[in-house]
């Protein structure tokens, strides 16, 4: 019987605070039994030896073991100084008042408990709690940092705080998918998801940790080369040349991707990893835009062609600064709008979180490609044959689209006119499940953590997925239809894991592939289930 | 006289901690956009299902139009029903609800005794003055207490017993967690006690009325008649002064949690109160200490967002 865990237990020095055991996990139907008993891949002893695993024995951070406890003691008191920091206007007046008001005044009434699917499909492991973390962070901040609060602490709840305690803290800040589902049921309106990303924060912006994949090969790596993907702008150009001969040939007539037009009503940015992964996706958009008429172009200078902003989960610092770039591009190109390809993150830095910081000409107007979209298949400029898409559709919403943007409706007319095999998700829309792949988790794949993403983080999305076509037969082709990138990401890693494609027919693609499928006068179709397109 | 200027020192600490809690929210720096969708504000035809504004084309030609009428609709029965923690968490709500509405009756029965201290003041009997809107105020004080007593006695035992014997509860509930049940507890216990002895709250009705009067007016109580009537008044007092010292201050600062996060959707435009704000916000001097943030204490906001960090890692 596992020793049940309290928030003052992450500061017990140990090898390991919380192990996933066989049998833990949240099972899983057939014909998918054979996974009940896996758990994520044990770390190797050299990263045992090396890093900071104490947590989970999973690694997202990756924070290389202090030699010295000299070392561990100044670390300890760096952490304290960037508590202090996000309680200051001068440096977190983006987040101050949300990050006040949920310390504050927490009830730990557990609503959000039952809430989260990281800690339903761990089996409810203590650790992966929603309040558990913010309970650590809520005492530490009282304790240390309240005048008083090493006497008040034993009333209001003890903690100690240590090396341990603050490494363990900043992998368990990437243990939450920020997806905020605990936030939507808190009767007070307490967010635990928004402590997580504080926390985050903290660490970034004060000790300079945070995983490889969001910043030094994210938005460092944007902010250089011109895109988190590497491709600086002659590469993206030739990516998506290729993508415009790919797309003559489903179309059978001229494509035209329009490249830096000035006064361009629209300025699309994509996630800069569909070129790469998911070239129809980027194809498709040009199918359309092109056949609806519209005034478009693509930007190629860095940056402004990858519409990721890897800043939102982790530092609001590379936030701003990808964020402006993004804007600046768009105020040289004097376009009208910027239009947000399938990538959620992105809607939501650039639209929402981003709209207090741009100001003057940098605010220029963004649009959601789900509603241009709309606008356009609902214009009737475009002949559709519902029928080409005969197939069982269900709809994944990215938390950032729904939850965090009130972008619900839009896509779900879209496929109510082109797919009639569409069927909703139980429960969707601002009550979706995340992906699994929030907050980064669907780029972070180093060491174990893909793993434990697919069996913890991803698991309750399966499940969902499953629900959605368990009337079809097993071995006909179903599709997921998820407009967004990572968490298409996230969803063809889940199928990939549990051979869904074999077992279950399973598929998954964006909104725009299924908008062109159902076109007519097209002379291929763009959705082949099973066939390996060409530029793989 | 000692009750009365305990109570008026305990009313001064309540509206000092509230004024202070609600002056604290007013003054901080307007924050990013940080919503959670639905947003009861919207028309209800898009907050039925959780949209927003930002499903229309466009968006930004159309007027930013919030309605507080729609907002109201939603918190009016979360607030008086708690129909949010209903929706999700049933078992607690059981005890939760009646807790909540023995504390919002006992506040409403204060209002209506300080009216009807109020008429005292002019006239002892109903029938001088106030005739019938009085009279219905002596029943209403009578119904309202009785009931908010009783729930809130129910309410708070039932809470205590859910973090008593509830796992999850217990692991996170802390000394101050059982204090601040015990502390109600002990409140509608002797208020319990004391209007057994005086269901028809007259004791209440003097009291108030020496409050009103510091303890001048020929009909006020004189405090300490019986013990569980000065239990009852200094209980009273001294939760009116602890409750927005602690987190139960959510009673009223859950209106911040929800206008102005939750809720807060009010877009950035030309010229508007927001961009002003933010324009404010960029001139802040961020201290943070990682290398790639590159704040030496003299650049802004501004200043960093607009470079690119010169670390690679």
């Amino acid at each position: 019987m596992k020793p049940i865990l309290k928030p003052a237990d992450i500061s017990v020095p140990g090898d390991c605070l919380c192990r996933i055991e066989p049998g833990d996990l949240a099972p899983l139907p057939a014909p998918y039994e054979d996974f009940n008993l896996r758990i994520p891949t044990p770390l190797k002893a050299d990263k045992v030896k090396n890093l900071e695993t104490s947590l989970d024995d999973t690694l997202a951070v990756c924070i290389p073991r202090p030699s010295t406890k000299e070392e561990e003691d100044a670390l300890v008191v760096k952490f304290l100084s960037g508590l202090k920091k996000l309680f200051e206007k001068e440096n977190n007046w983006t987040f101050l008042q949300q990050l006040t008001l949920s310390m504050e005044h927490c009830a730990r009434c557990q609503t959000c408990s039952e809430a989260c699917p990281v800690f339903e499909m761990s089996g409810r492991q203590e650790i992966y709690r929603p309040i558990f973390r913010s309970e650590v962070l809520r005492r530490i901040y009282r304790k240390y940092l309240r005048r008083g609060g090493k006497i008040a602490a034993k009333w209001t709840g003890d903690i100690d705080l240590n090396w341990t305690a603050v490494a363990r803290l900043a992998e368990l800040s990437y243990r939450c998918s920020l997806c905020r589902r605990c936030a939507s049921v808190c009767p007070i309106g307490v967010d635990n998801g928004l402590i997580a990303h504080e926390i985050r924060k903290l660490f970034s912006q004060e000790l300079g940790f945070a995983p490889k994949e969001l910043h030094e090969k994210g938005t460092v790596l944007h902010l250089r080369s011109g895109s988190s993907t590497g491709m600086n702008p002659a590469a993206a150009k030739d990516s998506v040349e290729f993508i415009r001969e790919e797309m003559e040939e489903i179309t059978g007539r001229p494509v035209a991707i329009p490249w830096d037009v000035e006064g361009a009503d629209i300025l699309l940015i994509h996630n800069a990893g569909e070129m790469l992964a998911w070239p129809e996706n980027v194809g498709a958009f040009a199918i359309i835009f092109q056949a609806a008429g519209l005034s478009w172009t693509m930007s190629s200078e860095a940056v402004g062609y990858d519409a990721v902003n890897y800043g939102l989960w982790y530092d609001d610092v590379q936030f701003a600064r990808v964020a402006l770039r993004h804007a600046d591009i768009a105020r040289r190109l004097k376009v009208k709008k910027i239009v947000l390809g399938e990538c959620g993150h992105a809607h939501k830095a650039l639209t929402v979180v981003a709209d207090r910081m741009l100001t003057g000409d940098l605010n220029v107007p963004r649009e959601s490609a789900m509603v241009t979209l709309e606008s356009i298949v609902q214009s009737g400029k475009l002949k559709f044959n519902s029928k080409k898409n005969n197939f069982p559709v269900t709809l994944h919403d990215p938390c950032n689209v729904v939850r965090s943007m009130g972008i619900v409706e839009p896509q779900r007319r879209i496929l109510r006119k082109i797919a009639p095999g569409f069927r909703e998700m139980t429960p969707h829309g601002v009550n979706n499940y995340c992906c699994g792949g929030g907050s980064g988790f669907a780029i972070m794949s180093g060491n174990n953590f893909a793993d434990w993403r697919n069996l913890v983080s991803s698991r309750k999305k399966f499940l969902q997925i499953l629900n959605a076509f368990e009337n079809e037969p097993q071995d006909a082709p179903k599709y997921v239809c998820a407009p967004c990138s990572n968490c298409k990401g996230a969803i063809r890693d889940l199928i990939h894991y549990y051979n869904a494609e074999e077992r279950s027919g399973l598929y998954y693609g964006g909104l725009v592939e299924l908008i062109v499928n159902a076109l007519d006068g097209m002379q291929k179709p763009i959705i082949r289930f099973g066939e390996k397109p060409s530029w793989e | 006289m000692g009750f009365y200027i305990f109570s008026y020192f305990c009313a001064v600490i309540f509206l000092a901690a509230v004024a202070c809690r609600v002056y604290r929210q007013l003054t901080l720096p307007v924050h990013v956009r940080w919503e959670l969708y639905p947003v009861w504000h919207e028309k209800p035809v898009r907050s039925a299902y959780g949209g927003s504004y930002m499903e229309e084309p466009d968006w930004w030609t159309r007027p930013y139009e919030p309605s507080a009428g729609n907002a109201m609709k939603y918190m009016a029965p979360e607030i008086l029903l708690l129909r949010g923690l209903l929706a999700e968490n049933k078992r607690l709500w059981l005890v939760s609800f009646p807790f909540h509405l023995g504390l919002y009756l006992m506040l409403a029965t204060t209002v209506l005794l300080l009216m009807e201290a109020a008429f005292m003041l002019v006239a002892p009997s109903p029938a001088d003055f106030g005739g019938m809107l009085r009279t219905g105020i002596g029943w209403l004080i009578v119904a309202l207490g009785w009931i908010g007593l009783i729930t809130g006695l129910i309410g708070a035992l039932g809470l205590l017993y859910r973090r008593l014997t509830d796992a999850d509860l217990k692991r996170y509930a802390t000394p101050a967690d059982y204090f601040n049940l015990l502390f109600i507890l002990a409140f509608f216990l002797a208020a319990i006690s004391a209007a057994f002895s005086d269901p028809f709250f007259d004791g209440a009705k003097a009291y108030l009325a020496g409050l009103l009067t510091a303890g001048t007016f020929m009909s006020a109580c004189e405090p300490g008649q019986s013990f569980s009537g000065a239990l009852t008044i200094l209980l009273a007092s001294l939760l009116a002064a602890y409750i927005p010292l602690t987190h139960m201050s959510h009673m009223f600062m859950k209106y911040f949690l929800y206008h102005q996060v939750k809720w807060d959707d009010e877009p950035n435009r030309p010229g508007n109160a927001v961009e002003a704000a933010v324009l404010r916000n960029l001139h802040y001097r961020p201290s943070w200490s990682a290398k790639h943030v590159e704040a030496d204490g003299s650049k802004s906001w501004k200043d960093i967002a607009s470079s690119a960090p010169k670390e690679t890692k």
